[in-house]
C-alpha cells in the first residue's frame, strides 16, 4: 500500500512540475517579454512566420530553443537559482564569468583576445597618425588596469598578462607620455557590484595625472562628497546574485558645481552630472550621460587659458568631472560612438594637451569606430 | 532535440506524455512515432529522410528474409541488408576519413565530402542490423507492421544517443506493453537523476576540461585532473543520458536492458568493459565477436579476433585514428588479462587492481578526448612528466579548488555507495515512510535546479550524439 502512495505521489509530483511549468512558459508566450534590462538586449520572441528553408536548415529550430529559454517565467529567478547553488554549494570559483570575494563581484578573464587588442591599438594608431602626428600638441597615455587585475591578484584568480598589454599598448604610441596608474588602485577603489571605479578614490589617480600633465597646481582642495542610494552596478543583476547595493559618492566644489556639460549630438547643455540618469538602466551613466560620441566641458572659473582633448571610455566620465577643474575647456571624445575621421572638422589638436586614456577592458573588446 | 532543454521539458515531453496516454491502446504507437520523427526532425530535418529509409530497408529486408528462409536468397538478402546499412554508415560517418587517407597515402586530391554526419546513425543502424541478423537467424519474429518496426528504431528515448536496444528486447513489448503508475513513476524519478547526473555534474566538468585546455600554465598535476574530469564527464554525461532513455522507455511501458552498472570499481579492464556501455560490447560480441568463432579458436586467431573487434569498437566511436588506437589499446590489455594479468589480479589486494583499472581508464579517455594522434601522444606525455612542465602550478590549484567539490561528488557518484545506503535507510520503516515524501520532494528540487541551469544558458550537446 505504501509502495503504492509513494509511486502516485512521485507520478503526480513529475505532472504537476510538467504541467505547471508548461502552463506558465505557454502563458509567456503569449505575453512575452521583449527586452532584458539586465542583458540590455532584445529578448527572443516566437517570429510572425516561419519558411520552409529555415525549417529545412535547422534555425527555425534554434530559434524556437532560444526563444523558450529567453521568455522562460521567472528567469531571473531561476538565474539567480542557480549561481547561489554553484558559488555557494558547489562552492565553484565563478558562474558563467563572475566571482565573488568578500560582497565584491568581477567578471573573470583569464586571457586577452589577440585579435581585439591589436584591433583596437590599430585603431588608436591611426587616430594618432591622423590627428597628432604632426602638431605640437602634448600627448599623454594612460591604462585603467580593470578590476579583474586586482581581484585576481588580491584572490588568487588566474588573470591576463596585462605587463604584455602595457607593453603593446606602449610600443603602438611611442611618442605619447606613458602615464603609470597601476600602483595609484587597489580593489577597493572600485564599486562591489560594478566595474567601474569610485570617484571618490581617485586621489591617487588625480594626483598621478595632474603631476605627469603638469595640471596638479592648478585643482582645488577642497571637495564635498555627496551619496545616491541605492546603487546596483552592472554586476549585480548580471551575476544574477543581487548583494545588497551600494550607495554611489560623487564629489563637488564650487568649479564642479560651474562646469557645463555640452553634448555635439544632441546640443543640450547641463552639468557634469545628471541625477535624473541615477535612476536609468545604468546609473553609473549620472556621470557625464555616459557613453556620447563628443563632448565638450567648459570650466567658467578656470585660472588657465589650456584645453584638453581626452579620448576616453566610461571610466573617463568619473574622472573628467574632476580633471576639468584644471583646464578652461576639456573635448571629451568617445571613439565607440564617433568615428575619427569626422573629428577633423570640430577638433583643433595643437598647442593642446591630449589625453588617451582607456580601460584595459574596452581595449580587449572590438568597439572602437 | 535535446532532453537537457527547455523545449523538450516543457514542450515536446509533456505534449507526449499527454496525447499518449490520452489515445487508445492502438494508436500508442503510431503517437510514439510521430513524436519521434518530430524529436528527430527538430534536430535533423533533413537527415529524417535517411532514418526513414534506413528503417524502410531493414523492414523489406527483414520481409525479404523471412519470406526466402532455407533458401540461398535468404543469405544474399541479409547480405544486402548488412551492406545496405554498412554503405550508408560508411558513406556518411566515414567517408572523409577514407578519403583522407588515400590523399595522404597516395598523394592525391581528392575533395572531401564534408558531410553533416546524421546525428544518431551510428546508434540506428546498429539497432536495423540487429533485426535483421536476428530475423536471419531466427531469434526474432519478422516484424509485418512497417509502423511497429519504424517506432522501434525511431524510438525517440533511445534514438539519438543509445542504448542501442536489441529488437528482441522490446519485441513484445511493440505490440503488447503495460502503462503502470509503477512504470511512470519510477521511470520520472529517473529522468530526472539522469538529466542531473547531465546537466549538474557532466556539464560542470566539461567546464574544467574547457579550462584546462584554455590554460596556459599547465602542470604534471593538472593533466591528471583534466584526465579524471574528462573520464567522469564521459561517464556522467552519457550514463546520465542512459539512465534518460531508459526511464523514457520505461514511461512508455518500454523495459531497455542496462547500458552502465558502476564501471568504475572494476577491478579489471574485462570488467570495465561489462560494466561501461553494455549494449555496444554485446552487440560486438554477438554479431561480430562470437561469430568470427569468439575464443573458441587457437590462440593466435582469438588474439586477432580480440584486435578486430576492438579495432572496430573504437572506429564505431568516431572517424580518426585516435578511435582505432582506443580500441586496441582495450584490446592489448583485454589481451594480457586474459592471458595472464587476470591471475595476477585475482591475488592481489583490490587497491591494487582498482588503481591498475583507474590509471589505464584515464590514460584512455584521455586518448579518446585528444585532437589528433600528435595530439594524444603529447597529452600522454605530460601526464607522464614527459612535457617539460612543473608538478604543480597556480592554475592547478585554482580550478582544483573551484571544483574539488563537483569531483568529489562526481567520484561518490560513481560508485554504488549513494545507491546502496539510500536503499539501506528507505528499507527501515521510517526510512519508507519519509521516501514517500522525499522522493517528490528531491525530484521537485533537481527539476527546479535543472531549469535553472537551462535558463541560465547551460547549454551543452550530449557528447556521444557524434558517434
Amino acid at each position: 500500500m505504501r509502495s503504492k502512495i509513494h509511486h502516485l505521489a512521485l507520478a503526480l509530483t513529475f505532472v504537476v512540475l510538467l504541467g505547471v511549468g508548461t502552463a506558465l512558459c505557454l502563458g509567456r508566450a503569449l505575453d512575452p517579454v521583449t527586452y532584458s534590462k539586465v542583458e540590455k538586449r532584445p529578448l527572443a520572441t516566437l517570429p510572425s512566420k516561419v519558411t520552409k528553408e529555415e525549417l529545412l536548415d535547422g534555425s527555425a529550430m534554434r530559434a524556437f530553443d532560444r526563444f523558450t529559454v529567453d521568455q522562460f517565467p521567472y528567469r531571473e529567478f531561476f538565474r539567480s537559482v542557480k549561481a547561489k547553488f554553484v558559488l555557494y554549494v558547489l562552492g565553484m570559483k565563478h558562474n558563467n564569468g563572475y566571482a565573488v570575494e568578500d560582497g565584491s563581484i568581477a567578471q573573470i578573464e583569464t586571457d586577452f583576445s589577440r585579435e581585439n587588442v591589436d584591433y583596437s591599438l590599430s585603431r588608436l594608431s591611426d587616430l594618432y597618425d591622423r590627428y597628432l602626428e604632426d602638431t605640437d600638441a602634448s600627448v599623454y597615455l594612460a591604462l585603467i588596469p580593470d578590476k579583474n587585475y586586482f581581484f585576481a591578484k588580491e584572490y588568487g584568480y588566474p588573470s591576463p598578462d596585462y605587463k604584455s598589454l602595457k607593453s603593446q599598448l606602449r610600443a603602438t604610441l611611442p611618442e605619447a607620455a606613458y602615464i603609470e596608474l597601476f600602483d595609484t588602485l587597489t580593489i577597493e577603489d572600485y564599486y562591489k557590484t560594478d566595474w567601474h571605479w569610485d570617484q571618490s578614490r581617485l586621489c591617487n589617480v588625480l594626483t598621478r595625472l595632474g603631476q605627469s600633465m603638469q595640471f596638479a597646481d592648478r585643482l582645488p582642495k577642497e571637495y564635498t562628497p555627496h551619496t545616491l542610494a541605492p546603487f546596483c552596478g552592472g554586476y549585480h543583476d548580471q551575476s544574477a546574485l543581487y548583494p545588497p547595493p551600494e550607495t554611489l559618492t560623487y564629489l563637488t566644489n564650487d568649479t564642479i558645481d560651474a562646469l557645463t556639460l555640452t553634448d555635439y549630438a544632441t546640443g543640450t547643455t547641463s552639468g557634469v552630472y545628471l541625477p535624473e540618469l541615477f535612476a536609468s538602466d545604468t546609473p553609473y551613466d549620472f556621470f557625464m550621460a555616459g557613453l556620447q560620441g563628443l563632448q565638450r566641458i567648459d570650466n567658467p572659473l578656470a585660472t588657465t587659458d589650456k584645453e584638453l582633448i581626452v579620448f576616453r571610455d566610461s571610466f573617463g566620465s568619473s574622472l573628467l568631472p574632476l580633471v576639468a577643474q584644471a583646464y578652461r575647456t576639456v573635448y571629451v571624445v568617445d571613439i565607440r560612438t564617433v568615428h575619427p575621421a569626422t573629428l577633423g572638422s570640430v577638433l583643433d589638436f595643437s598647442g593642446k594637451d591630449v589625453l588617451l586614456i582607456y580601460s584595459t577592458t574596452v581595449l580587449n573588446t572590438k568597439t572602437f569606430k | 532535440m535535446l532532453f537537457s532543454s527547455i523545449s523538450f521539458l516543457y514542450y515536446f515531453l509533456p505534449l507526449v506524455l499527454f496525447v499518449y496516454f490520452l489515445v487508445p491502446r492502438r494508436a500508442k504507437n503510431f503517437v510514439l512515432l510521430l513524436a519521434s520523427l518530430v524529436f528527430y526532425f527538430y534536430g535533423e530535418p533533413v537527415y529524417t529522410l535517411l532514418l526513414l529509409a534506413s528503417t524502410l530497408s531493414a523492414y523489406l529486408h527483414g520481409l525479404l528474409i523471412d519470406r526466402t528462409r532455407g533458401t540461398r536468397a535468404c543469405r544474399a538478402f541479409l547480405w544486402s541488408s548488412v551492406m545496405t546499412s554498412v554503405a550508408l554508415l560508411g558513406f556518411f560517418k566515414y567517408s572523409d576519413f577514407f578519403i583522407q587517407n588515400v590523399n595522404t597515402l597516395l598523394s592525391t586530391r581528392i575533395p572531401l565530402l564534408r558531410l553533416a554526419l546524421p546525428i544518431g546513425i551510428s546508434f540506428y543502424t546498429f539497432q536495423t542490423l540487429s533485426y535483421t541478423i536476428d530475423v536471419y537467424r531466427g531469434d526474432a519474429k519478422v516484424q509485418k507492421s512497417f509502423l511497429r518496426l519504424a517506432t522501434y528504431v525511431a524510438l525517440f528515448p533511445q534514438l539519438i544517443a543509445g542504448p542501442i536496444v536489441r529488437y528482441t528486447t522490446v519485441e513484445e513489448e511493440l505490440s503488447d506493453r503495460h502503462h503502470t503508475t509503477e512504470n511512470f513513476a519510477l521511470g520520472a524519478r529517473r529522468f530526472v537523476f539522469g538529466l542531473a547526473k547531465k546537466v549538474l555534474i557532466a556539464d560542470t566538468l566539461g567546464l574544467l576540461v574547457g579550462d584546462f585546455i584554455a590554460s596556459d600554465d599547465r602542470s604534471v598535476a593538472f593533466y591528471w585532473v583534466y584526465a579524471l574530469a574528462v573520464s567522469l564527464q564521459l561517464y556522467f554525461d552519457f550514463s546520465g543520458y542512459s539512465d534518460m532513455a531508459i526511464s523514457l522507455g520505461r514511461i512508455f511501458g518500454f523495459h531497455f536492458l542496462e547500458n552502465f552498472n558502476y564501471p568504475f570499481i572494476s577491478k579489471s579492464i574485462s570488467e570495465f568493459w561489462r560494466r561501461w556501455h553494455m549494449s555496444l560490447g554485446h552487440w560486438f560480441r554477438d554479431y561480430v565477436y562470437i561469430p568470427m568463432g569468439g575464443n573458441r579458436v587457437s590462440r593466435g586467431r582469438w588474439i586477432c579476433n580480440v584486435l578486430t573487434v576492438w579495432m572496430l569498437t573504437g572506429f564505431w566511436h568516431g572517424a580518426d585514428w585516435t578511435f582505432v588506437l582506443w580500441g586496441l589499446y582495450f584490446a592489448l590489455f583485454l589481451v594480457l588479462e586474459r592471458l595472464f594479468l587476470q591471475k595476477w589480479l585475482d591475488r592481489c589486494p583490490r587497491v591494487v587492481s582498482h588503481l591498475y583499472v583507474s590509471l589505464v581508464i584515464l590514460v584512455s579517455f584521455v586518448l579518446f578526448h585528444a585532437n589528433g594522434l600528435s595530439g594524444a601522444a603529447s597529452d600522454i606525455a605530460c601526464m607522464l612528466g614527459g612535457g617539460g612542465l612543473p608538478l604543480w602550478s597556480g592554475d592547478t590549484a585554482h580550478y582544483l579548488s573551484g571544483y574539488a567539490p563537483v569531483l568529489l561528488l562526481a567520484l561518490i557518484g560513481c560508485t554504488p555507495w549513494v545507491k546502496s545506503t539510500a536503499t539501506r535507510l528507505m528499507s527501515t520503516k521510517a526510512g519508507g515512510r519519509a521516501q514517500t515524501f522525499l522522493e517528490p520532494l528531491c525530484t521537485t528540487l533537481l527539476v527546479l535546479l535543472v531549469t535553472a541551469y537551462f535558463v541560465d544558458g547551460s547549454f551543452s550537446a550530449f557528447l556521444y550524439f557524434r558517434f
